[in-house]
């Protein structure tokens, strides 16, 4: 009897639902990547979906998601900055400065870890979490107001929709849960690898002009005019397809987690960095940890100034500066020390002679990593820009 | 006559505890269980929001405003001697889930909290006599690290994640106003490692779960307290090491955290565990 009223009341419920097409099987998803590049990681119970898709773009860009409605993720992720906000600190909805610059999402769903320095979150879905209802620093702001974004969703006109196309086994599709994984699910399709150096790696001989040639070749270990191999090491840290060897992908069996230090601070004998901002050290409590921090992809890195976990270098000339001296000396004040003799330094950090040209050159091969499309793909935009 | 008696009740409260409870405890006759638990400030009970003075190495004064902890694994001793799992009432019980339970001492006196509250672990055990406790402060490693945005009550409380590292926080005292320079303590598992090939959070090198252990307990008559001035005794609460939050959010570079870790009986920056004094029994 009991299960007669269950059956029923499905079957009312599944006719309810499907006076359109909702109840015929979801759009399934189809990567369009180049073949240079692998797919990413799916974790099973988040399948790509159109629709998840689309619901997942509209979430990132609502300000519904903080509490005082004033921010979105897009808000610290714009698109026409490769999904950065320009600034050296992010400033959250309330008003706190973060410790950290916000990371691109370009590509992040084949980040191997998530964030500038933690070990332990490597899933986008449990990634959201933390903008979203983190209370040190606030950034979006919903601690406790779930039960309130939840009531957000069902009370829009257009969501109660969208989250039963995306969801459409669900009777009660509209949770924190399928908010994280519409989210998620949005990101993972935000990639990026339309560059010309995409373009020369899939064999356009024209992709590339001399410059770009010139520099692509030091980043990826050739000799330098003081006759120096591999002068530039560039590739040891940011090498792969994502230009960063924190990377993971479906078919990868490794875990591929990477940290380093680049001998930005040397604040004394431990190799400390400003208080606060001490990269994985702050999780793990291991000295030798001080100051490492993942090596960001450097696609799009022309586009996502200033530069560092602190927005610390506001150009890229001062970037490769940074790297020809082996460290940055900070003469005075507070953080005043020779980060080129921090004791954890990656011991590929010597540094190198670098003439004008090749700085030039070097420059060049970095702006062509820039993915034009990405910036205005309308499959990325802002559904509320209008 | 007497044996089929027995045999019935047996078999009664056998069934009764496959239907009420999650866990069952085989053919053996089980009982129903009630622990209390209680929260202090010294002497006075914990009352959301007021304001309790002399706490601290400083004596300081301090307006507490939550007052949460997840306890796991809770176990009373037996006749025997041996300790056996209170297997917890988890059906419509939104305090608990698998053998962890939320005990919730604030009535939502500031923004965070929530109005409803739980003082008591509730279960059952084999039928029989028990006289002593332990349990532990804390979440279960595998529920700890599992996805919150699905997570059953009480885990799906966002103000009791701790997405930073991955799980919940086992321990949450506000007070004051939640500004910055206000005093509070966050505690959860720290240095905690993910396998993007996994998928997940494979170990935390600083589990910070706090063992308890009551040889003497009486489940009918006693009740564990949480003391949060013994929890703070020593600790400078006027005093915060540049740079990280004010009092205690567990990170093991906050070295505000040293004194209250010990008092935990949890290991910090390198030293030895003591015993835990948070807890007691009256």
């Amino acid at each position: 009897m009991k299960r007669t009223f269950y059956i029923l009341s499905f079957l009312l419920l599944a006719a309810g639902c499907g006076d359109s097409d909702a109840a015929s099987a979801p759009q399934e998803w189809v990567w369009d990547l180049p073949d240079t590049v692998p797919e990413p990681r799916i974790p099973e119970d988040n399948p790509m979906t159109v629709a998840k898709v689309e619901l997942g773009r509209f979430l990132f860009f609502d300000t519904k998601l903080s509490a005082n409605e004033t921010q979105s993720c897009g808000s610290c992720h714009r698109q026409e900055l490769a999904f950065t906000d320009g600034l050296a600190l992010a400033e959250g909805s309330t008003g706190d400065i973060l410790a950290r610059s916000s990371m691109s999402i370009a590509n992040a769903g084949y980040a191997a870890s998530l964030t500038w320095a933690n070990e332990a979150v490597v899933l986008l879905e449990k990634q959201a979490l933390v903008p979203m209802f983190g209370e040190d620093p606030i950034e979006l702001g919903m601690a406790n107001m779930e039960d309130e974004l939840i009531r957000r969703m069902r009370d829009d006109g257009d969501y109660p929709a969208m989250f039963a196309e995306a969801y459409p086994d669900q009777m009660d599709p509209i949770s924190l849960d399928s908010i994280t994984k519409a989210i998620a699910a949005f990101q993972r399709q935000v990639t990026s690898f339309g560059s010309k150096v995409d373009r020369w790696q899939q064999g356009d001989a024209t992709a590339l002009n001399e410059s770009e040639q010139r520099g692509m070749a030091l980043f990826f270990g050739g000799t330098n005019e003081a006759g120096v191999e591999d002068a530039f090491e560039c590739f040891h840290c940011h090498g792969g397809f994502l230009f960063s060897q924190s990377s993971d992908d479906a078919g990868q069996v490794f875990n591929q987690k990477f940290f380093m230090n680049n001998g930005l601070y040397n604040l004394d004998e431990d190799g400390s960095y400003p208080a606060g901002n001490e990269g994985i050290y702050e999780m793990s409590g291991d000295p030798a940890d001080k100051g490492r921090f993942k090596p960001p992809s450097l696609r799009n890195i022309e586009v996502t100034a200033p530069y560092m976990h602190d927005g610390s270098i506001e150009t890229l000339e001062e970037v490769l500066d940074h790297y020809a001296r082996g460290g940055r000396l900070i003469e005075s004040g507070p953080n005043a020390g020779d980060g080129k003799d921090n004791p954890n330094k990656n011991t590929l950090l010597t540094g190198f002679a670098m003439t004008e040209q090749e700085k030039q050159d070097m420059l060049a091969f970095l702006h062509a990593l820039t993915d034009e499309d990405l910036l205005t793909k309308p499959a990325y935009s802002d559904p509320f820009a209008e | 006559m007497k044996t089929l008696t027995i045999l019935g009740v047996a078999l009664a409260l056998a069934s009764f505890g496959c239907d009420s409870s999650s866990g069952g405890n085989g053919g053996a006759g089980s009982q129903a269980v009630t622990i209390q638990f209680a929260a202090k400030v010294g002497v006075d009970d914990f009352v959301c929001g007021a304001t309790y003075d002399n706490l601290g190495a400083n004596g300081n004064s301090l307006q507490l405003g939550d007052f949460r902890l997840y306890v796991q694994e809770v176990e009373l001793k037996n006749a025997d001697g041996d300790y056996v799992a209170v297997a917890l009432t988890s059906d419509e019980n939104p305090w608990q889930t698998g053998n962890a339970t939320l005990l919730d001492f604030e009535d939502a006196c500031n923004d965070a909290g929530t109005p409803e509250m739980n003082t008591v672990v509730t279960g059952t055990v084999p039928t029989g006599t028990y006289d002593g406790l332990r349990f532990k402060m804390g979440v279960p490693f595998e529920l700890n690290h599992e996805n919150p945005a699905t997570a059953d009550s009480p885990l799906n409380l966002t103000t009791m994640q701790w997405n930073w590292q991955g799980g919940y926080k086992f321990l949450r005292l506000d007070s004051g106003t939640f500004s910055m320079t206000d005093w509070r303590m966050h505690l959860g598992s720290t240095a905690c490692d993910g396998d993007p090939v996994a998928g997940g959070t494979t170990i935390c090198d600083n589990p910070n779960r706090t063992d308890a252990e009551f040889a003497s307990f009486d489940p009918a008559n006693d009740t564990v307290v949480a003391d949060f001035a013994s929890l703070v005794e020593g600790a400078e609460l006027d005093v915060n090491q540049p740079e990280t939050p004010f009092g205690c959010m567990a990170g093991p570079t906050d070295g505000d955290c040293a004194p209250i870790f010990d008092n935990l009986g949890l290991p910090f920056g390198g030293s030895e565990a003591g015993t835990q004094q948070f807890f007691s029994v009256e």
